[in-house]
C-alpha cells in the first residue's frame, strides 16, 4: 500500500465524513438547545436530496440550476423543520426521552411514505454541476473535484457556525439555552422562538447535506435510515450538543470507515459502534464535550 | 370490558373462559387467522419481556431486537447446522440470548438515561452488523431460511398450540417475577433510584438482572419465530425492529403488565387491516405513532383503566357524599 492510496483513501472517507457532518451537526445543535434525540433528522436530509433531484430535474435548461438548489432546498427543508416544531415537538419538551424518541419515530414513517408517495421508489441521479465535473490530481492519482469541494464545504460551514456561535449574539443566546433556559427565558429572551430557530437551523443544514450528497451518490428511498445512525455515532463520539465535537467525530468516522476498510472489509461498519460503546463507558460527554 | 373489571365473579369466569377460548379456536378460525394468532403471541412475549425493563425497571432500551435476533439465530443455526434435536435447539435461544444479555447488559448498566439507551442501541447495531456480514456463519443478508422443524410442528395449528403453551408459561413467569419482591424492587429503582440506593440496594446489580431476564425472554420470542417462520433475516435485529417493540408497548401502555399484549394484538391487526387497503401503511402507522405519543401516552391500557378509575373514584365520592 502506497502513501498515494492512503491519501486517496483519506480524502474520500473525509468527503463522506463532511457530509454527514452537516447532518450531525444539526442533530447536536438540536439536541443541546433542545434535548431532543431526533431521530427524524436522516428523513429531512433525504428530504433535502429528493428537493434537488426535483429542482435539477425540472429546470435543468437553466444555467447554473445546481448553484440556485443548493439555496433553495435548504430553505425549503428549514420551513419544513419550522413546521414540525411548531406543530408537534414543542408539545413534547417536558415528555420523557422515550417520547420524544418514538415521536420521532413517526415522523420518520410519514416522512419516508411521504416521499415514497411524491418520488417513488427509483434511484434518481444527480450530474455533478459545472465547474467541478472533472477530477484533481492528488500525488498522481485523480480524485474528484467535487469530492474536495464537499470536504471545503464541511470545513467552511464548521468555521462559520462556530463564529456564529461565538460570536454574534444570535449564537451567544442559543449557547445560553443550552446551558440553562430558565435563566434565559427570565432574562426576557423569548425562548419557543430560539427553538423553533435552533431547529430551523438544523434541519437548514440537513438540507444542505441533502443537496450537496446527490451528485456524489444517488437520490433514493433508505437514504434517512442510512445517514441517522451514523449521525448518532458522531454525536456521541464527539459529544451530545457540541458543535466541534460533531466536527471531529465526522472526521474520525470518515477515516475510521475508510481505514476500517482495509482492516476487516466486513466489519467495517461496526468499528464505529465499538467506539461508540467505548466513548460512552468511559467518556460518556465525548472528546469535546464537557462532564455534567 | 368494564362489565368484566368490575364484577369479581365475571373476572372469574373470564380466567377460566379465556383458556378455553384459546384451545378452541383453531376449530372455528382459518389458517390464515391462525398464523396471525401465533405472531401476535410471539410479539406479545416480546414486547412483555422488553417491557420488564422499560416499564417496570424504567430502562429504556433501543436495542431489544439485536438480543430477539441472538436467540433467532441461535435456534437456527443450531438446528439447521449443527444438526441438533428441536428442543435443545429451542432452548439454547433463551440460553444464548441470557448469556448476550449478561455481558451487554454488564457494560450498559454503567449508564442511565440516554447513555444507557444509546449503549443498548450501539450493541445492537453490533449484533446486526456480524449478522449481516458474517456469511459463513449467518448467512449475511440471505439469512438462513429452510429451517429444519420436527414434523408433528409443520402443520399451523399444531405450531399454534406449541406457541401457546409455551408464551402462556413464559408471560406466567413475567407476571410472577414482575409481582414478586423482586419485582417490586425494579419499581422502586424506575421510581427513585438514589433512594432505592439508601436502602440498601445495589441497583445496578438489579439492573443487571432485569437486563439478563429480559434479554432471555426476548431471546425465547425469537427463538419461536424462528421456528415459527422457518427463516431469520438480519432485519431481526435491526434498530427498526427495535423500535417496533418500543412502538407496541407504548401501544398497549408500559405501567401495566398487559399492555404490552394488548399492544402486539392491536398493532398486528391493525397493519394486516392498513396494508390490505393501501400499500402506504407505514404512513398510517407513523400517524398513529405521533397521535399516540401527543394525546395517548398511558397507551390502551393507560387509558382504559383511567377511564375505569375514575369512573369508579367518581362512584366511591357519590358514595360518600351520601352517606354524610
Amino acid at each position: 500500500m502506497t502513501i498515494q492510496v492512503l491519501a486517496w483513501q483519506a480524502l474520500s472517507g473525509l468527503s463522506v465524513g463532511m457530509v454527514l457532518f452537516l447532518i450531525a451537526a444539526g442533530l447536536s445543535i438540536i439536541f443541546g438547545a433542545l434535548n431532543v434525540l431526533n431521530l427524524a433528522h436522516g428523513s429531512i436530509y433525504m428530504v433535502g436530496a429528493f428537493i434537488c433531484y426535483s429542482l435539477t430535474s425540472t429546470f435543468a435548461h437553466l444555467a447554473g440550476v445546481f448553484w440556485w438548489t443548493l439555496i433553495l432546498a435548504p430553505i425549503a427543508t428549514a420551513l419544513l423543520g419550522g413546521l414540525i416544531e411548531i406543530v408537534l415537538l414543542r408539545r413534547i419538551y417536558a415528555q420523557e426521552m422515550l417520547y420524544q424518541y418514538i415521536l420521532t419515530f413517526g415522523l420518520i414513517l410519514i416522512l419516508g411514505e411521504l416521499c415514497k408517495l411524491v418520488w417513488g421508489v427509483g434511484y434518481n441521479t444527480v450530474a455533478v454541476p459545472w465547474p467541478l465535473t472533472g477530477s484533481v490530481s492528488i500525488m498522481a492519482l485523480p480524485f474528484p473535484a467535487y469530492n474536495l469541494f464537499l470536504i471545503g464545504c464541511g470545513i467552511a460551514v464548521f468555521v462559520g457556525l462556530w463564529a456564529f456561535m461565538r460570536y454574534t449574539g444570535l449564537g451567544q443566546i442559543i449557547r445560553a439555552v443550552t446551558h440553562n433556559r430558565e435563566m434565559v427565558n427570565a432574562l426576557g429572551i423569548n425562548v419557543p422562538r430560539v427553538y423553533t430557530g435552533v431547529f430551523m437551523l438544523g434541519c437548514w443544514l440537513a438540507g444542505l447535506a441533502g443537496t450537496l450528497m446527490p451528485p456524489m451518490s444517488v437520490v433514493a428511498l433508505g437514504a434517512d435510515m442510512e445517514v441517522i445512525i451514523g449521525c448518532f455515532v458522531i454525536v456521541v463520539i464527539g459529544g451530545l450538543g457540541s458543535l466541534p465535537g460533531a466536527f471531529i467525530g465526522s472526521v474520525i468516522l470518515g477515516l475510521l470507515t475508510a481505514f476500517g476498510i482495509f482492516v476487516a472489509p466486513r466489519l467495517a461498519v461496526a468499528f464505529g459502534f465499538i467506539l461508540m460503546i467505548i466513548i460512552l463507558l468511559v467518556r460518556p460527554w465525548g472528546l469535546m464535550g464537557k462532564p455534567e | 370490558m368494564k362489565e368484566f373489571l368490575k364484577a369479581d365473579g365475571k373476572r372469574r369466569r373470564l380466567w377460566f373462559g379465556a383458556p378455553v377460548v384459546f384451545v378452541l379456536l383453531p376449530i372455528f378460525i382459518g389458517e390464515g387467522w391462525l398464523s396471525l394468532f401465533t405472531e401476535m403471541m410471539i410479539l406479545a412475549l416480546a414486547a412483555c419481556a422488553l417491557n420488564l425493563m422499560l416499564g417496570y425497571a424504567g430502562m429504556v432500551s433501543f436495542g431489544p431486537a439485536g438480543l430477539y435476533a441472538v436467540g433467532a439465530y441461535a435456534t437456527a443455526i443450531f438446528l439447521k447446522k449443527a444438526g441438533l434435536p428441536f428442543v435443545l435447539a429451542m432452548a439454547a435461544g433463551p440460553v444464548a440470548a441470557g448469556i448476550v444479555g449478561a455481558v451487554v447488559g454488564w457494560l450498559c448498566v454503567r449508564r442511565t438515561a440516554v447513555y444507557f439507551a444509546l449503549l443498548t442501541l450501539a450493541f445492537a447495531q453490533i449484533i446486526w452488523t456480524i449478522v449481516f456480514e458474517w456469511y459463513g456463519f449467518t448467512g449475511g443478508d440471505n439469512g438462513i431460511v429452510g429451517i429444519p422443524v420436527p414434523a408433528f410442528l409443520m402443520s399451523i395449528t399444531h405450531y399454534y398450540y406449541f406457541t401457546l403453551v409455551l408464551v402462556v408459561t413464559a408471560l406466567t413467569l413475567l407476571w410472577r417475577i414482575g409481582n414478586s419482591p423482586f419485582g417490586k424492587i425494579l419499581q422502586a429503582i424506575r421510581e427513585n433510584p438514589g433512594r432505592t440506593e439508601f436502602v440498601g440496594i445495589h441497583v445496578r446489580r438489579y439492573q443487571l438482572y432485569a437486563f439478563i431476564l429480559s434479554s432471555a425472554f426476548l431471546g425465547l420470542a425469537g427463538s419461536l419465530f424462528c421456528a415459527f417462520s422457518r427463516s431469520v433475516f438480519p432485519g431481526y435485529a435491526h434498530w427498526i425492529k427495535s423500535t417496533d417493540m418500543l412502538v407496541v408497548c407504548l401501544l398497549g401502555g408500559i405501567h401495566n403488565f398487559a399492555g404490552p399484549i394488548v399492544g402486539s394484538v392491536v398493532y398486528l391487526y391493525v397493519s394486516k387491516l392498513i396494508s390490505s387497503y393501501t400499500m402506504y401503511w407505514m404512513l398510517f402507522l407513523g400517524i398513529i405513532v405521533v397521535l399516540l405519543v401527543l394525546y395517548m401516552r398511558g397507551g390502551i391500557m393507560g387509558y382504559l383503566s383511567e377511564k375505569f378509575l375514575s369512573e369508579r373514584g367518581e362512584l366511591q365520592e357519590k358514595g360518600a357524599g351520601e352517606k354524610a
